[in-house]
């Protein structure tokens, strides 16, 4: 494997107008990896809208700081961990769930919550169509992957969080053939804490560099640019082994030192290791580092100076602080037992200069090694996206709609996450508002009245289809989430997951997709406050369908106007938002008939925010008491996730429903977006509220029955579907019946 | 050839390049903190024992290690897995 490519290196020769050496192009290979250096992607990130009155910090950054008045911030981050958790599926989630915490420790925050976001191939599904079953059958040692990545991979995440006391409180999972053998492990962490404790980032000549946690070992080496490959079997010694309890030591260490205001700057090792975090911190601080590589702990003594500057081993994070705080800094961190090594010092030559032995093995100006240069690559439209709009899909109405929404329920994109969620410790720390699977989104509790609401969604389905279209939705998705709780959206986090951005229509995919939240950012103004990009998703079948993630969070202020998605008896059901039978890219189609292609439901950016503010209206005066939005599997399956929720039947009248469907199946099953579906017992002043909001499409839609009812929808005075609350629910329970035997 | 019953240990551990936490802290926490200094590295494992029926130690070996292997009881990037017979019951 090459370190550089040859016009990288080049460009390197002429501006050290040297050759470089070995560790020399190690340290640069490390850095200007696409994992690292963003260079497909960088130009296209800088277009997105990071203003906003909240914002402290925006994208570039280890982590995002919001303001959210009364001296307090939120910082928050997005990463995955793809290729790791694809070969070891334990250690590599369980790894990025440290990596993401680090991040938010090195702002001078503490985390409180986590989410994340997973996605794996079809885990075998008796309930699946026929061309599923089928591909499940042919290629059985591929999708027996699938249930052993998904069991480790929660496994993983619940263990790291779990250990280190740190909820996770909400996520959001994805099946498809496209991740077969393979899988996407997004995680997000929140962090909570004063602003005039964040980390400074000013520092001096002659401060002090010290390297703190686990010592320094081979594993992960080659680990960013292993990122930044397509997966190939030798690259796979490139994984790490998680140490939760050192992760923990390291919080109170920061936390302590923090408060003492010891230290200046603060920077964890993640990919790339110590090659990227110096380098960055060099460049970015705009001073130059003497660094002794003899100082740093090693765990074989006979490592290679090239190994050491590379390793990625976890737990570990760089410090600056003065001479003068040495010594405090060094008793808190032998009071939490926490390794530690003084490695070198702030100088104002801007290099980076790296001694061993009393010898300059590497010296190198920070910023050529950090600034990696960028790459123009071509965007071309895939034949696919055309030839899937137009194709002429004939799927016939099925005869038993009962058995349809059974099988729509336990499809495991859409089936009850309870497997998953149980796994998880999601009320340490004693924030945590509501349970996950009650509310849309996570409700977290702040301080001076005040609750923060986050969730994550993705649609690779949609967005295969349709990468602009199917960004947009995702990001109204999770819009609609946070409004069904009654908050006010103040940011967005985006991590875009696609296969080799060196093939042309990859990379028109991930141009579509930044437009799409350019364009949703803009028009709502919800800044951008960070992201990740991961390229090189490909598995042996070819590369990942597109796979944006987006996590976007909200501010309640007082607990009056949270909403959940439970109804209540006798409440009225009404609809918002008009239902289309736009069906590409949705669960109907592609997990139940079999089926790719047809039109993607468009968004209408204006009728979207109209319509989510017309919920948060009614949620703060409180005139409703649930709400919902309509997402994968749509109305049917919304309204069964609220019937189930509440162990309340449903009685459903469908000629009421605002829609310009020709038949039932694609009425119920339809995944139009900026619809919500709300309950209340305040039918009047509801609907003078509607009746004040021009072009508002609305309509009462039905009731809650009561406890231990069926779940009934009607057309043209018929019950078309009719299902019994404890049938529903063994659907609903779907992946905890696939898993149990795992 | 009749089957007869083996005693199969299998041996479970990261691969010597692969960092061992809970080894790591045994050793510091535990074993030099009681001032055990003669001791110098610990390891840590997970270890099953198996009572097996085959027909030789070759095909009690080589069927722990299909098992192994089909239910994916280690990963074989992370870990080794040793398989030693402990000694034939019959004996």
């Amino acid at each position: 494997m090459e370190i550089l490519t040859s016009s990288e290196l080049n460009y390197l020769k002429k501006k050290l107008n040297r050759e470089p050496n070995l560790l020399e192009k190690e340290i640069v290979g490390a850095q200007w990896s696409e994992h690292c250096s963003y260079k497909s992607s960088k130009k296209y990130i800088k277009l997105l809208s990071k203003k906003g009155d909240r914002i402290i910090k925006g994208p570039g950054y280890d982590a995002g700081i919001i303001d959210i008045d009364n001296g307090d911030v939120i910082t928050i981050h997005i990463e995955s961990h793809n290729h790791p958790s694809a070969v070891e599926p334990y250690g590599g989630a369980a790894t990025g769930v440290g990596g993401i915490i680090r991040d938010i420790i090195s702002m001078g925050t503490m985390p409180i919550a986590l989410l994340n976001a997973l996605r794996f191939g079809h885990i075998n599904s008796p309930f699946a169509s026929n061309e599923i079953k089928t591909s499940i059958r042919t290629n059985n040692e591929l999708h027996s992957a699938s249930k052993w990545l998904l069991k480790n991979v929660v496994r993983g995440i619940a263990d790291y969080g779990n250990c280190i006391g740190i909820p996770t409180v909400g996520g959001e999972i994805e099946f498809d053939e496209s991740f077969t053998n393979y899988c996407l492990v997004d995680v997000a962490a929140i962090g909570f804490g004063k602003r005039k404790n964040l980390i400074k980032n000013i520092i001096q000549e002659d401060d002090i560099l010290i390297l703190a946690g686990s010592s320094t070992g081979r594993d992960g080496i080659h680990g960013a640019s292993f990122a930044s490959k397509e997966l190939a079997v030798e690259n796979r010694s490139a994984v790490q082994i998680p140490d939760p309890f050192m992760e923990k030591l390291l919080m109170e260490v920061t936390k302590e030192a923090i408060e003492a205001n010891i230290l200046k700057a603060v920077k964890d090792l993640g990919g790339g290791g110590l090659s990227c975090c110096l380098s960055e911190t060099s460049a970015n601080l705009n001073k130059g580092f003497d660094i002794d590589l003899g100082q740093v702990p090693l765990k074989y003594n006979d490592m290679a100076p090239e190994e050491i500057m590379i390793s990625e081993s976890q737990e570990r994070m760089l410090y600056i602080t003065n001479k003068d705080k040495l010594k405090s800094f060094a008793k808190i961190l032998e009071k939490y037992e926490v390794p530690f090594a003084v490695i070198g010092t702030v100088k104002n030559h801007k290099n980076l200069v790296i001694n061993k032995n009393g010898k300059t093995i590497a010296n190198m100006p920070s910023h050529l090694i950090a600034y990696a240069p960028l790459l123009n690559r071509n965007g071309k439209k895939p034949k696919y996206i055309d030839d899937l709009r137009v194709k002429e899909i004939s799927v016939t109405p099925p005869h038993d709609l009962n058995k349809t929404l059974l099988n729509m329920l336990a499809n495991p994109t859409i089936a009850s996450k309870n497997w998953i969620f149980q796994q998880f410790d999601h009320e340490i720390g004693l924030r945590t508002i509501v349970k996950p699977g009650i509310t849309d989104c996570a409700v977290i509790k702040l301080n001076n009245n005040k609750f923060l609401a986050a969730k994550l969604d993705g649609n690779s389905k949609l967005c295969y289809h349709d990468p602009y279209q199917g960004t947009l939705t995702c990001l109204s998705e999770a819009r609609a989430n946070l409004i069904s709780a009654g908050a006010h959206p103040i940011g967005i986090v985006d991590h875009l997951q696609f296969g080799n951005p060196e093939n042309p229509e990859i990379f028109w995919s991930f141009k579509k997709s930044i437009e799409a939240l350019i364009d949703f950012s803009n028009f709502n103004k919800i800044p951008v406050v960070g992201g990740k990009v991961s390229f090189y998703n490909e598995t042996k079948i070819g590369p990942i369908k597109p796979s944006p993630v987006i996590g976007m969070l909200g501010l309640i202020k007082g607990m009056v106007g949270v909403s959940q998605i439970r109804p209540s008896p006798e409440d009225t059901l009404y609809i918002i938002g008009i239902t289309s039978d736009n069906m590409g890219g949705s669960e109907y189609y592609e997990f139940l008939r079999g089926v790719k292609g047809g039109r993607v439901p468009p968004l209408d950016l204006q009728t979207d925010l109209n319509n989510s503010r017309i919920v948060l209206k009614i949620i703060k005066e409180q005139l409703i008491s649930c709400s919902h939005d309509c997402s994968k599997g749509g109305l049917a399956i919304a309204l069964a996730e609220m019937a189930i929720s509440s162990n309340c039947g449903l009685n459903i009248d469908l000629d009421k429903l605002p829609n310009t469907c020709e038949r039932l199946d694609f009425l119920l099953f339809a995944e139009t977006p900026s619809r919500f579906i709300i309950g209340t017992k305040n039918e009047e002043k509801l609907e003078n509220e509607f009746a004040k909001c021009k072009n508002l499409k609305y309509s009462k839609i039905g009731k809650v029955m009561n406890t231990g009812d069926n779940i009934t929808f009607m057309a043209k005075d018929k019950k078309i579907i009719n299902l019994e609350m404890k049938n529903a629910k063994r659907y609903y329970e779907n992946i905890s019946s696939i898993m149990k035997n795992q | 050839m009749s089957h007869r019953e083996f005693n199969v240990i299998v041996t479970i551990q990261n691969k010597s390049f692969i960092n061992d936490p809970e080894g790591e802290t045994i050793y510091h926490d535990l074993i030099l903190k009681n001032q055990y200094k003669n001791i110098k590295s610990v390891r840590t494992a997970k270890v099953l024992k198996l009572v097996v029926n085959a027909k030789n130690p070759l095909e009690a070996r080589s069927s722990v290690k299909k098992m192994c292997e089909d239910l994916r009881i280690f990963n074989p990037i992370v870990s080794d897995c040793q398989i030693n017979l402990l000694c034939d019951n019959n004996n």
